[in-house]
């Protein structure tokens, strides 16, 4: 079969990952060059590799260049084989992000599998487990795929040490997704989960958000000892069709209140939008979106990750992508089968 | 390739088994949390004394890099952890025992923990090879000190094997070249062997301390030479002593011994006082003796154990006396025949010619003629404190006689230097002129006669002409001259010895006036058939 052949200049992580799912469920083959180009360390970080050799692995395939720092990959995807898979993800890497790789490939396999990701739950620059299991499991639910994220143990950035377990059911018919009207505004609930730090941080985190965004289901969350420290900020609105979350992490040398006041005006930004899909959640629904054959969604103004990563899906799948403008800052993507 | 890290547990900078742990650095934990750098093994060194804290380390490098195998190794430094000896023997010989496996598996030895004495242990055992591979080195975060580390920190590698580095492989071949500079006492020599065995020299001097045996011709420098390896050991620190330089021919009789190894008061008529000796003078310098060859069998006995043992006994004690220093023997003889003759003791030849060096005949090194004329007036200059130089013919003029073949320079650079100075001294206001040379080089020639011998073969012309007048004659006239001359002294008369000399031409004229001609060919060197006295 014919190498594809991809330009990683331009994009990251996600580049990687989406042409790793893509290559799993299609089996085509890809060599993708200038890997995380521009990023200030390029090549394959070590949760870059962790996700190469995870998919290599459920698949029985290869991979030509899977090494540290590597700008250059060529994957060949075996056959993609149910089971159950542990997977430990170093420098408290994303287990989301793994997950999210391995999912959608899994999916479209005949028989169940169960994936036990051990790395970080609750890391920056990250989809932490919540938004997986409320946000992004809820909206792939209505294609058609099957799943149920555990979260068995938090794990914070730097320290890891956090595992979640996933059962993946094959899905059946794919429907095309749409999600174009979020509906009314239903609920709003605010979760600060903290480990090892003192509890009045939690509560000042708390008080901030609330401050902007008032609301009745809110609440700290004392985890039980385990590995590491960390603080995270969770806030959910629900509406009428579909679910958003924001979120932020606590810092070093970042008061509680500024964490607090960044998740509530995220959140408060996406409200008085009348996107249905905030923008991280965009990101992850292309992929699972043409696989299912096509569908449309509205969201806020669409980044550069959005743009590479339907170049990609585009060279893999016969499908179109359209973005276009309907007013007030708010875009409708649409994927339609070439 | 698998990259393996071996360090050892840093006691305080590890420290820690509270959650904040995870926000400061700890060099040992955080290099193992670079998302660009992978380490497939640790092998983490610990005191058992630190066992908790060890596998505490342990646990959380397997949580933050899941694809790494850690393990630990208890090590005992000792009662005192900052003694060198104890230390370094005891990573000795965990790196002894560790099986290194250098095909497959690289090496990074982790030096930002440990005291200061474990740090130097384990790079002298990387530098010796002990302990194969690069060392690695750690550094917190910019700005993260304080309040939480941002981000793992630095990392550089270190690779000990100096010659590794472009930039500095170029300074270590300047520092030879200045070396090498410096034996020729920074004369440009030219004799590509010459500049080879100063190459060989320089190293052997900069890196052994065994004895040096120079030979070569009386005057080929061999005494200078000495002078600038003690120089140059001395300032690259490694002799602290003084040289001490003495002719052996000059040591001779009773005094040779106690001149040599000193004696003590009384030992014999006339010695008065305690006298140390030269050996004890050259205590950790250097001893040059020249003319090993000329030494006493007695001491040659001496000074073979003063070699192997550092110690000897001065001329009427009992007690050793301890000396350590560098000997750099010279000879002009071969002492292959000496030893032969019984003359010279064999084991110490043995012990004394592991390096040696033969220096060249100036003669050999014809080439070296300028740049040494060069060195020669700037000496002149430096020791007389007046400039002197040549004229332009003048210089050629002795050059050109310099560096024939037939200019045998039986006392080489002796010889060349004591040139210079005469000149250089004769010259009215420091200019050389072809009066000078010309003085000289008859000066040089009449020196190199022996009783018995001449300058040149008899010709049988010095009857008939002076010695500036065949000086004169090209060797090819010479030859002819002599051999017409001889031939008239044969002959009864004119005519006879033409028609001699000319026979094979005559056969083929019908006249001839051979006679005429042999009358005008001696009449060119002013010479008459009647004067020859056939």
């Amino acid at each position: 079969m014919k190498t594809l052949q991809l330009d990683g200049s331009e994009g990251g992580g996600q580049m990687l990952r989406s042409a790793l799912t893509l290559a799993l469920v299609t089996s085509k083959p890809f060599r993708m060059t200038h890997i995380r180009g521009q990023r200030r360390k390029p090549g394959l970080m070590r949760q870059h590799l962790t996700c190469v050799h995870a998919a290599r692995e459920i698949s029985g395939g290869s991979a030509d260049g899977a090494e540290i720092g590597s700008n250059e990959l060529v994957f060949h995807a075996g056959t993609i084989k149910p089971g159950d898979y542990r997977f430990a993800i170093g420098t408290a890497g994303s287990t989301g992000l793994l997950l999210q790789t391995l999912l959608p490939a899994l999916a479209m396999a005949d028989k169940p599998s169960t994936l036990h990701l051990s790395g970080g739950t609750h890391n920056p620059l990250a989809p932490p487990f919540d938004f997986l299991e409320r946000i992004h499991q809820t909206a792939l639910q209505r294609m058609g795929f099957h799943a149920a994220p555990q979260l068995r143990q938090h794990g914070f950035a730097p320290a890891g040490g956090g595992e979640i377990t996933c059962a993946i059911t094959p899905s059946g018919r794919l429907a095309p997704l749409d999600l174009t009207d979020r509906g009314n505004h239903e609920s709003t609930r605010i979760r600060i989960p903290f480990r090892n730090l003192s509890a009045d941080i939690a509560k000042r985190m708390l008080q901030a958000a609330l401050k902007i965004l008032p609301c009745e289901d809110a609440r700290i969350d004392q985890l039980p000892d385990g590995p590491g420290q960390g603080v995270a900020c969770l806030i959910e609105c629900g509406f009428t069709n579909t679910r958003a979350m924001s979120c932020a992490f606590g810092e070093m040398g970042v008061s509680a209140e500024k964490v607090g006041h960044r998740a509530a005006r995220m959140m408060d930004g996406f409200l008085t939008s009348n996107a249905a899909v905030d923008l991280h959640l965009a990101d992850q629904l292309l992929l699972p979106m043409a696989l299912a054959g096509g569908g449309r969604f509205t969201t806020v103004n669409p980044d550069d990750h959005v743009t590479t990563n339907i170049r990609v899906i585009e060279t893999f799948l016969p499908v179109k992508f359209e973005v276009k403008t309907s007013g007030n800052g708010v875009h409708e993507i649409s994927c339609d089968p070439v | 390739m698998k990259r393996v890290v071996i360090g050892i547990l840093g006691t305080s900078l590890d420290r820690g088994v509270s959650p904040e742990r995870w926000e400061k650095w700890r060099p040992t934990v955080s290099l193992f949390q670079h998302e660009d750098f992978l380490i497939d093994r640790l092998e983490l060194l610990h005191e058992a004394a630190f066992q908790d804290l060890a596998e505490c380390v342990a646990a959380d490098i397997r949580q933050v890099s899941p694809e790494t195998e850690v393990r630990r190794h208890e090590i005992r430094f000792g009662r005192d952890a900052w003694d060198l000896a104890d230390v370094y023997g005891a990573l000795h010989d965990w790196a002894r025992a560790y099986p290194f496996d250098r095909r497959h598996e690289d090496y990074l030895i982790h030096i930002t923990t440990g005291t200061h004495i474990a740090q130097i242990s384990l790079f002298l055992l990387n530098e010796s090879g002990f302990l194969p591979g690069r060392l690695i080195q750690s550094a917190p975060p910019r700005g993260g000190t304080l309040g939480g580390a941002k981000g793992p920190g630095r990392h550089s590698i270190i690779d000990l094997d100096l010659s590794k580095y472009d930039a500095l492989s170029t300074r270590f071949a300047k520092d030879r070249e200045d070396a090498s500079g410096f034996l020729k006492s920074g004369i440009p020599t030219r004799s590509e062997a010459f500049n080879r065995l100063i190459d060989r020299i320089e190293q052997v001097a900069l890196r052994s301390k065994a004895p040096i045996l120079l030979t070569g011709p009386t005057g080929a420098g061999k005494s200078q030479l000495a002078r600038r390896i003690y120089e140059l050991r001395h300032q690259r620190g490694g002799l602290d002593g003084e040289i001490v330089e003495v002719n052996c021919a000059t040591l001779r009789g009773d005094t040779a011994a106690s001149a040599l190894f000193g004696h003590r008061r009384g030992a014999f008529t006339g010695a008065q006082a305690d006298r140390p000796g030269l050996l004890r003078e050259a205590h950790k310098g250097l001893l040059f003796l020249d003319e090993i060859g000329e030494l006493g069998l007695d001491e040659q006995a001496m000074l073979l154990r003063a070699l192997e043992d550092k110690t000897f006994l001065p001329v009427g004690s009992d007690k050793p006396v301890k000396s350590d220093f560098q000997l750099i023997a010279g000879t002009n003889r071969d002492l292959r025949a000496a030893v032969a003759e019984g003359r010279f003791r064999e084991d110490l030849l043995a012990r004394i010619q592991l390096w040696t060096f033969s220096l060249p005949a100036l003669r050999d090194r014809r080439e070296d003629l300028e740049p040494n004329l060069d060195y020669e007036l700037r000496r002149f200059a430096e020791t007389e404190g007046r400039q002197i130089s040549f004229n332009k013919e003048a210089r050629e003029a002795f050059l050109c006689f310099a560096e024939a073949d037939d200019t045998p320079w039986h006392g080489n650079f002796r010889d060349f230097n004591a040139a210079i100075v005469r000149m250089g001294t004769l010259a009215p206001r420091g200019r050389i002129r072809s009066g000078e040379v010309d003085e000289e080089m008859a000066r040089l020639r009449e020196s190199w006669k022996r009783p018995g011998e001449t300058s040149r073969p008899e010709s049988g012309l010095e009857r008939y002409l002076s010695e500036s007048q065949i000086d004169e004659l090209d060797e090819f006239d010479q030859v002819q001259l002599a051999h017409v001359v001889s031939v008239c002294r044969e002959c009864r008369s004119l005519s006879d010895a033409g028609r001699r000399l000319f026979s094979a031409s005559r056969k083929k004229r019908a006249t001839a006036n051979d006679a005429d001609r042999l009358r005008k060919y001696l009449a060119r060197w002013g010479l008459e058939y009647q004067n020859l006295g056939g």
